[in-house]
């Protein structure tokens, strides 16, 4: 076998033993050193090493246990419920206002937290229940769970882009300024998409009774000031401080962290107890990320040395014979088969970055290649067997709701995240007309 | 068995939940580096050095801990179908294979690289300040250290999972929050109450 060609069966190797359920970030290594030791010598224990204080050096990824511990926070302020219930009062006098509240908050709390399990299960007590009760579709209510709560992952400051961005060497900055229209568009899509449900068949959503009675504004604008704005206000303060360059992503998070702390102080649940519980999930979701990287750094490392970029790329080109749209279509399709069995950490640490060389041959924006893979890892959450959002539904909701209308009710979004990268490959301006504003003038 | 199963658990816990403190640091001393700049215009010439330092301290640290709290995520599609007993017998043979190997590597190998940093006090590149990143690089072997004492007590755990058929529990932790309130509906329904979901808020 050549040196490509081992390259090629260490992959194959690999994918393999990744289905043998044992932590991904010690099988990348293991593989990593033993092709490494074949192709390299003695010198890949030395690579090891050197690129494990790289990843422990990376200032890039600092932002990460910093934007996990703010959204870690955010989860214990005691916002949720009245958030929802703002938002809800807000959108009273919408068709199926209560989907589109739930849409609403998810996006907006999912946004702050990043944590889709958090966020499913939190409003798969809170604002399910409330949909049930006012006689909604199971189907339609159990839908704008488990797609709103994904969106976390999408809607800048995310931790995903941040991922993309150490991978792939693109700056998370233009990234988050590339993800912020198409997020919004997807937002827009799913609430469209209820609204003109319901319209076309009311008995869908029956309108709540209690919330049928007149409601002063004032009550409304007040509910809306003590719940939405001030998370809305910190989402953007860290937002705006990346985006127009005051800040870097990590400094953005610490303010953002702090932010969080006061909000919880704000709300009167902040507590020593909930201060720890906060940072030592923060410590061990970062050590979970974080080796993933380690191990991916090396296996990359020997991959690339063994020329398996080259046999990748000649598939694509001389063997498939794509063109840019083909390869487009071709990724996109792998990335959301790997969502299938796989989470998104894995598929953006590890196989994104075997795509990444092939984008400068087909002349593909890494950012909007970033923008499509965030996208479409919104499906990888509600596409069976391993659809995390459906079961974290099904384990919240009554004994009666079955699991297949869950995921019945998650597919349409699915399809709307594929509409929407379609619009976004077609215009790609939706992405990188933003970052081309702020930063090429 | 089970007695240095926990002591070791404990341990890996110890310092996991000791180094994750650093996140706090972290957190503030950015933070106080952002509000001198923007604010005094007197940025800092060492929170820059602090804050990786401190990020790789957290990561590296807590590796032992999430180990213990089964946090290194898996592809479980068809691992998680397995009788613990199956899972159990792969784990053993993959720890064995995969981890120790890794591990060790990064021990063995990561003592001279640190040494030779501490030899020279070595101090960051990256401002005036000087600020030193030798112990910081210690870490490596320390953290590898800390992994290979909890695979060791990652491989009790199969050995007894594979007698018994049955997963020994783990230390009480926080829980992510989804993984709590599932279990805690779990227990609800257990308990035979059909009590509404919105009560368990």
């Amino acid at each position: 076998m050549s040196n490509p060609e081992v390259g090629i069966f260490m992959l194959a190797l690999f994918l393999g033993a990744v289905m043998l359920g044992f932590p991904i970030a010690f099988t990348l290594a293991a593989m990593g050193l033993f092709f490494g030791y074949y192709a390299m010598g003695p010198a890949v224990f030395q690579l090891f090493v050197t690129s494990t204080n790289d990843t422990m050096a990376n200032d890039v990824l600092t932002a990460v246990p910093l934007f996990l511990f703010m959204g870690y926070m955010i989860e214990r302020a005691n916002i949720l419920d009245r958030l929802f219930y703002s938002v809800q009062m807000a959108a009273r006098n919408l068709p199926g206002s209560l989907a589109v509240a739930t849409l609403i908050t998810c996006s907006l709390f999912a946004t702050a937290t990043g944590i889709v399990g958090a966020v499913v299960t939190l409003m798969g007590l809170l604002a399910f229940p409330a949909m049930l009760r006012a006689g909604y579709d199971v189907r339609l209510a159990s839908g704008v769970v488990c797609a709103g709560g994904c969106l976390g992952i999408m809607i800048p400051p995310s931790v995903l882009l941040i991922l993309y961005g150490a991978t792939a060497g693109v700056s998370a900055v233009r990234l988050y300024a590339a993800a912020m229209i198409p997020g919004l568009i997807l937002t827009g899509l799913y609430i469209t998409y209820v609204v003109a449900r319901v319209v076309a068949n009311p008995a869908l959503a029956p309108r709540p009774a209690e919330l049928q009675q007149h409601i002063p504004f004032s009550t409304v604008a007040w509910s809306l000031l003590t719940s939405f704005v001030p998370l809305a206000f910190l989402i953007m303060a860290v937002l705006g401080a990346i985006l127009f360059g005051w800040a870097t992503p990590s400094e953005a998070a610490a303010v953002g962290a702090v932010g969080a702390m006061i909000l919880s102080v704000v709300y009167r649940s902040f507590t020593f107890e909930r201060l720890k519980e906060a940072v030592f999930l923060t410590a061990r979701t970062s050590a979970m990320v974080c080796f993933l990287f380690v191990g991916s750094k090396l296996f990359s490392s020997v991959f690339a040395y063994l020329g398996g970029h080259e046999v990748v790329e000649k598939w694509f080109t001389q063997d498939l014979n794509l063109n840019t749209v083909g390869f487009m279509m071709v990724t996109q399709f792998i990335i959301f088969l790997l969502g299938w069995p796989l989470e998104w950490t894995e598929i953006i640490i590890i196989f994104v970055p075997i795509f990444l060389p092939l984008l400068k041959t087909f002349g593909v924006d890494p950012v909007l290649f970033g923008v499509l893979v965030a996208l479409n890892m919104q499906t990888s959450f509600n596409t069976p067997p391993v659809a995390m959002a459906c079961y974290y539904l099904k384990g919240v909701s009554p004994p009666w709701v079955k699991l297949t209308d869950i995921f019945a009710g998650a597919l349409p979004y699915v399809f709307l995240v594929f509409i929407c990268m379609a619009l976004i490959y077609i215009f790609p301006d939706l992405a990188l007309g933003l970052p081309r504003w702020l930063y090429d003038n | 068995m089970e007695r240095i199963l926990l002591t070791i658990d404990r341990l890996s816990a110890g310092v996991g939940k000791a180094f994750a403190w650093c996140i706090l640091i972290l957190t503030l001393g950015v933070t106080y580096e952002v509000v001198m700049r923007k604010l005094f215009r007197a940025p800092t010439d060492w929170a820059f050095d602090i804050s990786y330092i401190m990020y790789g301290a957290l990561f590296m640290m807590a590796g032992a801990y999430t180990l213990s709290r089964n946090g290194h995520v898996r592809g479980d599609m068809f691992y998680r179908l397995m009788p613990p007993r199956g899972q159990a017998a792969l784990d053993l043979s993959l720890y064995l294979l995969f981890f120790f190997p890794s591990c060790i590597t990064l021990l063995y190998f990561g003592i001279p690289y640190a040494q030779q940093s501490w030899s020279y006090k070595e101090v960051s590149i990256f401002s005036p300040a000087g600020v030193p990143i030798y112990p910081s690089k210690a870490l490596i072997p320390l953290a590898a250290a800390f992994l290979i004492i909890q695979g060791i007590a990652e491989i009790i755990r199969c050995v007894i999972t594979m007698r018994d058929n049955r997963w020994p529990q783990r230390l009480h932790d926080v829980e992510e929050m989804e993984t709590a309130i599932l279990n805690e509906q779990q227990d609800r329904a257990r308990a035979g109450g059909d009590a509404p979901p919105e009560a368990a808020r």
